[in-house]
């Protein structure tokens, strides 16, 4: 146990607070220490950032890996987009994916003779977020004023796939070829259930509205997952498609590049990190039997970070997330739409938000995600009246504050969590590199829970988890 | 419901009459005229996509004076007919489809009842559609089509262009080819066909517990 690491710094942002506002963070506060992830899971990767010259060790990895892979049909006189999706730039600070996000640059202007190579910076749901990186990252000089940010309300293309016609941004494919530029982090395993996560942003940060809807609406909670594959084998993606370039991240930081003419070949990669690494964070959490949530990061509600982990995924961390068999966590859309009236679910089978959480202060946190239900299952407090105005102004949220209250400072809520449920075991989600923000008593819990859960996950879990992808191990373990 | 609380404002100086706010507003309530574009107060549901959108930076979204409250009484429409409808688009009555506003089928439903024809009918009387303005449209074409609507995207918008595939229509070829990969598309249309099946025996709108 150790004293807190520094939370991720608050961002200028229209979606959020201004930073200046953010008097204090969680992780200040008396009795709040950390735990190394690397202690709770000795086997968790070595990693290359964070560490000392840490950006120029994950350029130093794009350079090595991207020299690897084929761009023979890249041709001087094409054009080339290089796709991303806002995520990345969530992803420990953000330098480290805009770093390969310049690296991929420079690599198919030497290695090709192109020089007509623009970014499309795909986004979720706050249509200006990857707009606001690109001139945070400097994106916008390096790529020589061709970098922009897509929304899926932008201009679309239709696509013929497998299952119909399904719906692309225009400009992110205006292009001869395609590069597509993203990371293992797991995030939203509510949603893509770690089932062709590699593939994903083909359904979504890359996709039209029609598409997107499908995918949360149309096909159910597992297999809508087949959306982005649709997408992604679709004849007119194929002959665009050119290579794949990743932050291998694992919830420590990060641990390489990997680069690929064959997405699917990564996809299986993916799958393996995302359920062993992020799988055992993931199972160690569910063992937390009460507790306090504190969001303290520049990112919508649902997305602030614990140990690689959103927070989403914790509100669901009552269950298996990664066992397909279970077809809905307890928070994801299909689980948010079939709540009834009254509050309740509306088939048995949906199982309540993770009842360890008993309180959650929103210390800081952006709008721009519908995030009332967070609020309707879970007691809230949201610190300062600006947080509480800015989401009453957000068009996604009209109705959080209906069901979240305001307390004037970061300390009187904390305070008041403490006294109201008698609970003082905290997690902090506020990116923390390396480590969790924790308070004493859940350090002493993880740490006790830790080896057991490493146990059943590389013994039990982890197993039934590929098996159920189709993923086999022995192949990845020959190409390793 | 909604509680329509922001609209959207031009600075003329700064509008160079592109056209993008128009092809990107859900309820068609601004338009450029004489190269300007022009705010429908009224219209206006405050989803933000214009201002998000516009590549001048022209548009604003500012409080309103008066706060407008949008919204279809699911009583004042036969229940049973809505029942009917949801059914027939394979939704629940009670199955939320806006999760951002939190508009219901049900709502939907007696929208189109009432006389909505097309999205931008629906999303004007309900204020669904009007947060994101991403997720929740195939469920509204959904509903559309099973009400026999000709579903025609408004000329020139980037609004949306159509329906797609549901888990009733994949093929069998489809599922069996890609089964072993994660996808448990069956699964997944046994637990729709329950939700479906449960909304079914809805007989009347419950009423919103808070």
């Amino acid at each position: 146990m150790q004293r807190p690491i520094k939370p991720i710094a608050p961002k200028q942002s229209q979606y959020g607070i201004d930073p200046s506002s953010v008097k204090t963070r969680v992780a200040e506060l008396p009795g709040i220490i950390s735990v190394s992830l690397k202690e709770l899971f000795p086997d968790l990767p070595e990693v290359i950032y964070p560490g000392e010259n840490g950006l120029a060790r994950v350029r130093q990895a794009a350079v090595d890996a991207l020299s690897k892979v084929d761009m023979g049909m890249i041709k001087p006189e094409h054009s080339v987009n290089v796709l991303a999706s806002h995520h990345g730039f969530t992803l420990l600070g953000g330098e480290p994916y805009a770093e390969l996000l310049m690296a991929v640059k420079d690599a198919i202007e030497q290695r090709t003779g192109c020089s007509e190579i623009r970014l499309r910076a795909g986004v979720g749901m706050r249509f200006r977020e990857t707009e606001e990186y690109i001139k945070r990252y400097g994106l916008g000089a390096y790529y020589s004023n061709k970098a922009i940010g897509v929304a899926p309300v932008d201009e679309g293309i239709p696509i013929e796939t497998e299952i119909g016609t399904l719906y692309g941004i225009k400009k992110a494919y205006d292009a001869d070829w395609i590069v597509h530029v993203h990371h293992t982090d797991v995030r939203e395993v509510h949603f893509h259930r770690q089932v062709d996560k590699a593939v994903k942003p083909f359904g979504m940060s890359y996709a039209r509205i029609e598409t997107r809807s499908t995918y949360h609406h149309n096909l159910g909670p597992r297999g809508a997952n087949f959306v982005a594959r649709a997408i992604f084998d679709s004849e007119f993606v194929q002959k665009k498609f050119a290579f794949a370039a990743f932050l291998n991240i694992a919830p420590n930081g990060i641990v390489g590049v990997d680069v690929d003419n064959d997405l699917y070949a990564m996809n299986d990669r993916v799958t393996f990190t995302g359920c062993r690494y992020y799988g055992k964070i993931m199972t160690l959490f569910g063992q937390i039997d009460e507790c306090i949530a504190a969001l303290d990061f520049p990112c919508p509600v649902p997305y602030v970070f614990s140990a690689g982990v959103i927070y989403a995924n914790f509100t669901g961390a009552n269950t298996d997330l990664y066992d397909l068999e279970a077809p809905f966590p307890p928070y994801t859309w299909y689980t948010e739409a079939y709540y009834g009236k009254r509050g309740k679910p509306l088939l048995s089978m949906i199982l309540p938000i993770n009842p360890a959480i008993k309180m959650c202060v929103h210390n800081y946190a952006w709008g721009g995600y519908p995030s009332a239900f967070f609020a309707e299952q879970i007691p809230t407090l949201v610190v300062g009246q600006e947080q509480a105005d800015l989401f009453d102004r957000d068009p996604l949220n009209p109705n959080y504050m209906d069901y979240a209250t305001v307390i004037r400072s970061t300390e009187a809520a904390m305070n008041f969590a403490y006294r109201a449920t008698g609970v003082r075991k905290v997690i902090i989600f506020d990116g923390a590199m390396g480590g969790i923000n924790v308070s004493e008593p859940l350090a002493e819990l993880l740490e006790a829970k830790a080896p057991e859960v490493s146990d059943r996950v590389d013994h039990e879990l982890l197993p039934k988890w590929l098996r159920q992808r189709g993923v086999d191990l022995s192949v990845l373990k020959q190409r390793a | 419901m909604k509680l329509v609380t922001m609209m959207a404002q031009v600075d003329d100086s700064k509008c160079k009459g592109c056209r993008t706010c128009e092809r990107v507003c859900p309820v068609l309530a601004i338009k450029v005229e004489h190269k300007k574009a022009v705010v429908d107060p009224e219209r206006c549901r405050g989803c933000a996509n214009c201002e998000q959108r516009c590549p001048e930076y022209a548009v604003a979204m500012v409080k309103r004076d008066r706060p407008l409250q949008v919204g279809v009484d699911v009583h004042a429409v036969n229940y049973g007919e809505v029942v009917d409808l949801c059914a027939k688009a394979g939704l629940h009555p009670e199955e939320r489809i806006c999760y951002c506003v939190g508009t219901r089928a049900e709502e939907v439903a007696a929208a189109i009842i009432k006389g909505a024809r097309t999205p931008e009918d629906v999303s004007l009387g309900t204020g669904a559609r009007t947060g994101c303005t991403i997720e929740c449209i195939q469920p509204i074409l959904r509903l559309l089509d099973a009400a026999g609507y000709d579903l025609v995207p408004p000329k020139g918008g980037w609004q949306w262009y159509g329906r797609t595939a549901t888990a009733w229509d994949l093929s069998e070829a489809l599922k069996e080819k890609y089964k072993s990969r994660g996808f448990y598309f069956e699964e997944d249309r046994a637990v729709l066909d329950q939700l479906v099946a449960e909304g079914k025996k809805v007989v009347k709108p419950d009423a919103e517990a808070y």
